[in-house]
């Protein structure tokens, strides 16, 4: 069989954007140019700019893809510049899925931060999707401001899901916000699962997730049952170019996801 | 494995046969180092096979410092020339097993390594004459040809003893047979006194061995040791670059036109850039974490992985190095 080339992005046109915060959007693409799974992320090309690793926020079963994105840098900020029709290009689905079998009949411990929420997005649509399977669902989200919340139009709808149990916090309030003040960590005083069976689910910036992860561990979540989000720097995905390495871990191959257990002996792991 | 035994006289003869269907590469001797050329009629060819591997890296004949992978949004194939290797080091030629095992042995496939390396018939030759900078026998590599290679040649004094390792070395010299002889006895004899020797004066080079549990040892070193180790280091990157197992690469695109080229360039982990990310954390932002960490890739995650060092023992890394900093001393010392 003639080998694809693993380098090239399938081209798809953007079909709307969704502003989510200031500095936050999600882009819905015309369809799904490849097969993911929940874990896996993609590679998304801004074209002439470069690409960069996103995992799909979009359940895995829906007919459009979408990622919602932070503007940080070069890539992002040039796909801030794209408008509605405009083309990018996908590689992937790169990485290992979540094991989610192995959580039926489970309660689901998820914590996000900041934009850290959008990768967990799509897990938790994908639970969603067969909710019975599952004892319940958590989620603990946590943002900077009530502005910098994502979905949150979509977080009462949520709500409502028989099985979903959602708590949020911002870190600084404003006239408005009658929910909990404070870094994430303040939603995790009760955490009502048992703990020696529930698998929990970490994403956001370093300093979040090493907090969180400490939290949890203390708390008593198995160490293989923390599934950890590893922001790292990428280029090609598809364990080749050496960039994601942690330890002796192609964040890309055997990751972008991987547990406290497979990280807790690497120093700063987060950074 | 098949013997055959080309003649001096038929050296030259038989490279022009190699070149009416392919590009072909040999080492010539000139200031003190080994360099490939491509042959050409015109040029004088006085080749040497006994000289140590090449000063300049022979990766990129496979995966060269800047090489198109993908256009956007249209794709196109690559297409390679058939070209010869002729006379390459066995160094070298565990530096195109590591990059076999990167771009072809673990999937995804790569497709424009696989096509330059299928186009390639390699043909090494035995080193006889070790320099103080190599160290090939410290890292389970022998001073010869014994696998990787199509042929391997060793100098004897009636020409070349060439051992084929593969249909396509097979094909190479049936094709030509009537340019090469019976190996007969004298030569396979010469070879084993050549390598005897060669393997004696490695041994007198580098009489320590590295410790049988080197690739812990790395992974407990520390950074005050490796602090140590990296003090005279000025970043000049010359080591990564001049080195024939080192696999980094990053992508970045270039506009073309309406298209959009993908272009594959030589990394190297030593960048302080190498490991950021967006919003500019950065988990080895001291080059001493940078500087341990090419150690950890060659000899302990590599190693974990396939089973032998990421790391050759040309010394060429010694030799480009700005600071004359030899990996020898630093691995001994651990
Ligand atoms: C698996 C995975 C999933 C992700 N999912 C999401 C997601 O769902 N949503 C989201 O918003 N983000 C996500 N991210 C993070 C996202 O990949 C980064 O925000 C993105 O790569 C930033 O790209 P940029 O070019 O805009 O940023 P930049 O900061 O411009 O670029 C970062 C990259 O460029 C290089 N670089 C650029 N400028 C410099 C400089 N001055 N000095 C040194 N190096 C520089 C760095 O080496 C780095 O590779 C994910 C990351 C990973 C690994
Ligand atoms: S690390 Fe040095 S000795 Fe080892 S393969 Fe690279 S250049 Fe050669
Ligand atoms: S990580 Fe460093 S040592 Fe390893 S292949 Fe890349 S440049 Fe070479
Ligand atoms: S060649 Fe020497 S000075 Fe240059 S980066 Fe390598 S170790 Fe440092
Ligand atoms: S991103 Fe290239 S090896 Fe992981």
């Amino acid at each position: 069989m003639e080998a694809v080339n693993p380098y090239y992005p399938i081209p798809i046109k953007i079909k709307e954007i969704i502003p989510e915060t200031h500095n936050i959007s999600t882009f819905i693409l015309e369809g799904m140019p490849i097969q993911f799974k929940a874990g896996q992320f993609a590679e998304l090309t801004v074209p002439g700019v470069g690409e960069a690793p996103f995992t799909p926020s979009s359940s895995p079963y829906a007919d459009d893809m979408e990622f919602t994105i932070m503007k940080v840098g070069r890539v992002t900020g040039g796909l801030f510049e794209l408008k509605k029709g405009d083309l990018v290009g996908v590689r992937g689905p790169f990485g290992k899925a979540y094991p989610l079998k192995d959580f039926k009949g489970k309660e689901i411990f998820i914590v996000g931060g900041g934009v850290g929420f959008a990768p967990l997005r799509s897990l938790f649509l994908a639970l969603v999707h067969n909710i019975k399977d599952y004892k319940k669902v958590y989620i603990r989200y946590g943002a900077r401001t009530p502005d910098d919340l994502v979905y949150w139009k979509l977080i009462p709808k949520w709500q409502k899901i028989n099985g979903v149990d959602i708590d949020l916090t911002v870190d600084i309030g404003d006239d408005f916000w009658e929910g909990k003040v404070g870094v994430v960590t303040v939603l995790l005083d009760d955490i009502p699962v048992d703990l020696d069976k529930a698998p929990a689910f970490v994403c956001g910036p370093p300093l979040m997730m090493k907090f969180v992860t400490q939290r949890l561990v203390e708390a008593g979540f198995q160490h293989r049952n923390i599934y950890l989000s590893m922001e790292k720097n990428m280029s090609c995905g598809i364990g080749k170019c050496n960039h994601c390495r942690v330890g002796k871990f192609y964040v890309c191959k055997d990751g972008p996801v991987l547990t406290w257990d497979d990280v807790k002996d690497i120093e700063e792991p987060f950074l | 494995m098949r013997l055959y035994l080309l003649p001096s006289n038929n050296i030259k003869n038989f490279v022009k046969k190699l070149a009416q269907d392919g590009s072909v590469y040999y080492p010539i001797f000139e200031d003190d180092k080994t360099h490939l050329i491509k042959f050409t009629e015109d040029k004088e060819f006085e080749p040497n096979f006994e000289k140590i591997r090449t000063a300049e890296n022979i990766k990129h004949f496979f995966f060269p410092s800047r090489d198109v992978v993908a256009k956007f949004p249209k794709d196109s194939k690559v297409k390679a020339e058939k070209q010869y290797l002729f006379g390459i080091k066995s160094c070298d030629l565990r530096g195109i097993e590591v990059y076999d095992r990167i771009f072809i042995k673990t999937e995804p496939v790569d497709p424009m390594y696989k096509e330059r390396r299928e186009k390639t018939i390699i043909i090494s030759a035995d080193c006889p004459e070790p320099a103080d900078c190599c160290f090939c026998n410290l890292v389970g590599v022998s001073p010869y040809g014994a696998g990787t290679c199509d042929i391997n040649v060793t100098k004897v004094s009636a020409g070349l003893l060439c051992e084929v390792f593969t249909k396509f070395g097979e094909q190479v010299i049936s094709k030509h047979k009537d340019l090469f002889e019976e190996a007969g006895k004298e030569a396979p004899k010469e070879r084993e006194k050549t390598r005897k020797d060669a393997l004696t004066e490695l041994g007198k080079i580098n009489s320590k061995p590295f410790k049988e549990d080197i690739a812990e040892r790395i992974e407990k070193a520390g950074k005050e040791t490796m602090q140590d180790a990296q003090k005279d280091c000025v970043e000049c990157f010359a080591c990564l670059y001049a080195c024939p197992t080192c696999y980094c690469f990053l992508l970045s695109d270039y506009k073309k036109g309406k298209n959009i080229e993908r272009v594959r360039t030589w990394d190297a982990c030593y960048y302080a850039a190498y490991a950021r990310v967006g919003g500019g954390a950065n988990p080895r932002s001291d080059l001493v974490e940078r500087f341990w960490n090419r150690f950890l890739c060659k000899f302990n995650y590599f190693n974990e992985y396939e089973g032998f060092f990421a790391c050759s023992g040309c010394g060429r890394c010694y030799r480009g190095c700005s600071a004359k900093i030899d990996i020898r001393e630093i691995l001994w010392k651990l």
